[in-house]
């Protein structure tokens, strides 16, 4: 149905969006660049500071836009790189 | 009398002028013509009446070729697309072969088009009476050829008209395939609320619809999916079908695990955006099929990686399978049911409105998402702005209808929907003020007088005048509508909560594709054109091809539905009959002159034509001949005869054509389907263009050989028209492609003889573009009044004595 659609659509604070903790055990990391390529979301990027092997590890320049795929992890030859679900902290607990 | 035998007896012609009341008798002196036709040469009798068409007239032709032993009938009447086929009816039940009939169209293309110009129309119709007697004295009788029809349909488009189709089809016992672009077949009604003026709610009637046309044993619905090539004529269709991929198998109960579990989101089109969906989605609950869908476009997974598989993982019944790749399924059909819907006109394009700028001034389609029970807000109708219930609304009428700055039609069912929509907002917040702004309402079919009134009593005000602008309130984003009302003549100034504009239909924007494949016409608006406005409203030019719903015009549920029904009956007339007759046009070789250069097999658009490897000559596949006759235009030695339009029939044509005053005239070839039946639509628009035009009827302008058009220059023509459909358009396939190429050709040729090529002049007119045509015609007369008599004599010298030698 070709409409143009341009508006907010009205549920859009209601759609839970997971949020994503992203752990990258930098030293581990051979710079292979993996992650980087296959991340669908493009959500990380090579760092500029080098780690112990002297390579250019990734870090998370968008976190906001990860939706926990894992591919990274499952393409890290070294399994330097793991992504899990921020558990929420607040006290109000949310049930609906 | 046989096809092959030549016949020895004398030619009697009977000819017969019509007056068609006062019609053809208001500017042609018809008693004049009959008498004329009477002194043309195998004339044996020549009568005028009345009415040729009515039971009388008719009689009045059958007892003559019994009392003259007629044996060539001619009517000159109106257009044989009209009643040719009456006529021919006429002759074979007098025991006349109906290919020995011939007729002179001086209605549409002559006292239509020439009211003030008596005597001009006069001698125009003489002149085509003449053309029609020397054609009729060279045709030979023919046998039709009879095809098997196929007993299945093809319905194009899932919407309510497309649906009603289907069912109707298949309830008669016909195989239907029903092909649906969208993931779920439903189209525009499932995204209403109420239907008018019955405020039915709309999916509650349509969903049983659905489901018994996904269920029915003769429906085959192939959703997600597009034609992609059609191929064969009436009865004879092959359809490719390209079946997209929904990545989710038949296994799939519609659960909705997947759904939740899919991280991505977007705006969902169904809800005109208004709420999201996932990468896998149903488009709606009442989906029909209710099997989820992929959207490839969205998912992270793309060719061959599987990125994310939270959807897989989610899914009990393991229905997701990525590897699904596009099929092209191909389908062999009888009929096409066209139902292609209509998109909405896109207010953005009126500024002074504010859409998209201001978040309260919506569309009417996106109110019907908002009150709408099983929409976004749950049938709550809110203000984007600050989400509460507006304290007074307007509607605007005629947005992107009945104006010259968007589409000049009226879009016919916004005037209801709006008042509908108004009584609804009534219903549930009767204290919301509303407001409409109209041109005129037009409530003028069943009970929709007494659904205005009840708005009336109800408190809608009507206004009317639509308003010049729109402003909005920065701070509270109210609406504040200026403008004149036209009955008060004063100016008004309201401030009104939410702005609904009452926006109008407009036809798909990809309708093209469709017209394309199946070689059907566009009215100047754009939608599909039927065969016949009154009589054949269904029917398109094109043999076996039907329409209904919104694709043929703007039309509410009730009028789609009965069209839809009107279309299945249309189509199944023809299934039922399992077989028609298709006229003899194909051509025939000559074999003795055939030297099987193969020039015509590679003209001929269907690949109809061959060389026989054996006898090194050319020969017709009948089954495959559309009989356009560009193959015999196209063989240099003459050996390709197109039956009922051979060489030396438009020869004679022009040559009757030219007899007298041919320095003032214009010869034109007019292919059937596009340029003949615009001249026929500029005559029932009663377009008025000069009278010196003679138009010669060919199947295609593919059948315009060039020594036709040197044939007409030879004799003294002031200029030539060759006319066939649009490139792209033609009616077979891209026959019209060789005309092109042809008087591209010719026009060098003028060149290097020092002849003015203006004289020759190439048109492409669709059948709705009378107009085109008219001032074709027109324009062409600077032409023929420059031409100078030396000019008429050096190009009939050049064409006489150089003519056969150029030839090829």
């Amino acid at each position: 149905m070709p409409v143009r659609l341009w508006r907010e659509p009205l549920d859009k604070e209601k759609i839970k969006k997971p949020i994503a903790e992203i752990h990258i055990i930098r030293d581990n990391c051979k710079g292979c660049g993996y992650c980087i390529e296959f991340c669908p979301k493009n959500v990380l990027e090579k760092s500029n500071e080098l780690n112990k092997r002297g390579v250019h590890f990734p870090v998370a320049v968008r976190p906001e836009e990860c939706v926990i795929c894992s591919f990274c992890s499952a393409v890290c030859p070294e399994f330097a790189i793991f992504v899990f679900e921020k558990v929420e902290v607040d006290n109000k607990n949310d049930e609906s | 009398m046989n096809e092959n035998s030549e016949s020895k007896e004398p030619i009697r012609i009977g000819v017969y002028v019509c007056h068609c009341g006062l019609n053809i008798a208001g500017s042609v002196n018809v008693e004049e013509v009959a008498k004329f036709a009477a002194t043309l040469p195998n004339v044996v009798v020549a009568k005028d009446y009345r009415y040729m068409c009515s039971d009388i007239g008719q009689e009045i032709i059958k007892n003559d070729i019994k009392e003259y032993k007629l044996n060539r009938v001619v009517v000159a009447s109106c257009s044989p697309r009209l009643h040719g086929p009456t006529f021919r009816r006429v002759c074979e039940e007098a025991g006349l072969n109906k290919y020995l009939f011939e007729m002179a169209n001086i209605r549409e293309q002559c006292s239509w088009v020439h009211l003030y110009q008596k005597e001009e129309a006069t001698e125009k119709a003489k002149d085509l009476v003449k053309m029609a007697v020397s054609k009729a004295a060279l045709l030979k009788p023919a046998k039709d050829i009879e095809v098997p029809v196929i007993r299945k349909a093809l319905v194009i488009g899932g919407g309510v008209a497309g649906i009603q189709a289907a069912l109707d089809l298949a309830d008669t016992g016909y195989k239907v395939y029903l092909v649906e672009k969208e993931p779920s077949i439903g189209g525009r009604m499932a995204q209403i609320d109420k239907t008018f003026p019955t405020m039915d709610c709309s999916i509650c009637i349509l969903a049983p619809k659905m489901v018994d046309a996904g269920h029915h044993p003769n429906i085959e619905l192939l959703t997600n999916s597009e034609i992609v090539d059609v191929s064969g004529y009436i009865g004879n269709f092959r359809v490719k079908v390209l079946k997209k991929p929904r990545y989710v198998t038949d296994d799939c109960s519609a659960c909705g695990d997947c759904a939740q579990a899919c991280p991505i989101t977007a705006p969902n089109e169904f809800d005109v955006g208004l709420a999201t969906r996932h990468a896998i989605y149903t488009p709606f609950p009442q989906a029909v099929p209710a099997t989820y869908i992929i959207d490839m476009d969205l998912c992270l997974n793309k060719e061959g990686i599987i990125v994310c598989d939270k959807c897989m993982r989610a899914c009990e019944r393991e229905a997701i399978d990525f590897t699904m790749k596009p099929e092209e399924i191909e389908l062999e059909v009888g009929t096409i049911i066209v139902a292609t819907g209509a998109d909405v006109f896109d207010p953005t394009a009126l500024p002074h409105y504010g859409y998209g700028k201001y978040p309260n001034v919506i569309t009417s389609l996106e109110f019907e998402r908002l009150i709408n029970a099983g929409g976004p807000t749950g049938g709550h109708l809110i203000r984007i702005s600050d989400r509460q219930i507006p304290k007074s609304v307007a509607f605007i009428q005629c947005v992107g209808s009945r104006s010259e700055k968007a589409n000049p039609y009226c879009s016919n069912i916004c005037c209801m929907n709006t008042i509908k929509d108004a009584l609804l907002i009534k219903e549930h917040w009767p204290e919301v003020k509303i407001y409409v702004f109209y041109v005129d309402i037009r409530a003028f079919g069943k009970g929709f007088e007494d659904l205005y009134r009840r708005a009336k009593k109800e408190g809608v005000v009507f206004i009317r005048g639509l308003p010049a602008e729109i402003i909005e309130d920065p701070k509270t984003h109210d609406l504040w509508l200026i403008g004149e009302n036209t009955l008060q003549k004063e100016l008004y100034k309201i401030k009104v909560g939410m702005v609904i504009l009452s926006i109008g239909i407009e036809p798909r924007r990809d309708s093209q594709i469709i017209q394309r494949l199946l070689n059907l016409s566009r009215t100047s608006e754009g939608f599909f054109m039927e065969a016949h406005p009154k009589l054949r409203p269904v029917d398109t030019p094109t043999g076996g091809i039907f329409l209904a719903g919104c694709a043929e015009s703007p039309k509410d549920i009730k009028d789609s539905v009965t069209q839809a029904s009107a279309a299945a009956a249309r189509a199944g007339i023809l299934m039922a009959k399992g077989k028609i007759t298709v006229e003899a046009i194909t051509p025939r070789i000559i074999e003795e002159i055939c030297r099987g250069c193969g020039l015509c097999t590679k003209v001929c658009p269907y690949n109809a034509i061959r060389i026989n490897e054996e006898k090194k000559k050319a020969e017709v596949i009948e089954a495959a001949c559309a009989g356009c006759g560009t193959c015999a235009a196209e063989c240099p030695f003459g050996a390709i005869i197109a039956r009922s339009f051979t060489d030396e029939q438009i020869i004679a044509q022009i040559d009757a054509a030219t007899e007298q005053d041919a320095e003032k005239k214009i010869i034109a070839f007019c292919c059937n389907w596009c340029a003949y039946a615009g001249a026929d639509f500029a005559g029932i628009s009663r377009m008025q263009y000069p009278a010196n035009v003679r138009i010669i009827r060919t199947m295609c302008s593919g059948r315009v050989s060039p020594k036709f058009i040197e044939h007409a220059f030879a004799r003294g023509a002031a200029a030539v028209l060759v006319a066939g459909c649009h490139p792209g358009d033609c009616h077979y396939i891209n026959a019209n492609y060789h005309t092109q190429r042809r008087v591209e050709k010719f026009w060098k040729r003028m060149e290097r003889l020092g002849l003015r090529k203006e004289r020759l002049q190439l048109l492409w007119v669709s059948a709705a573009e009378g107009e085109r045509l008219a001032s074709k015609i027109k324009e062409m007369q600077a032409i023929v009044q420059s031409v100078t008599p030396e000019e008429i004599e050096k190009t009939k010298q050049a064409f006489a004595k150089g003519g056969e030698k150029n030839a090829g």
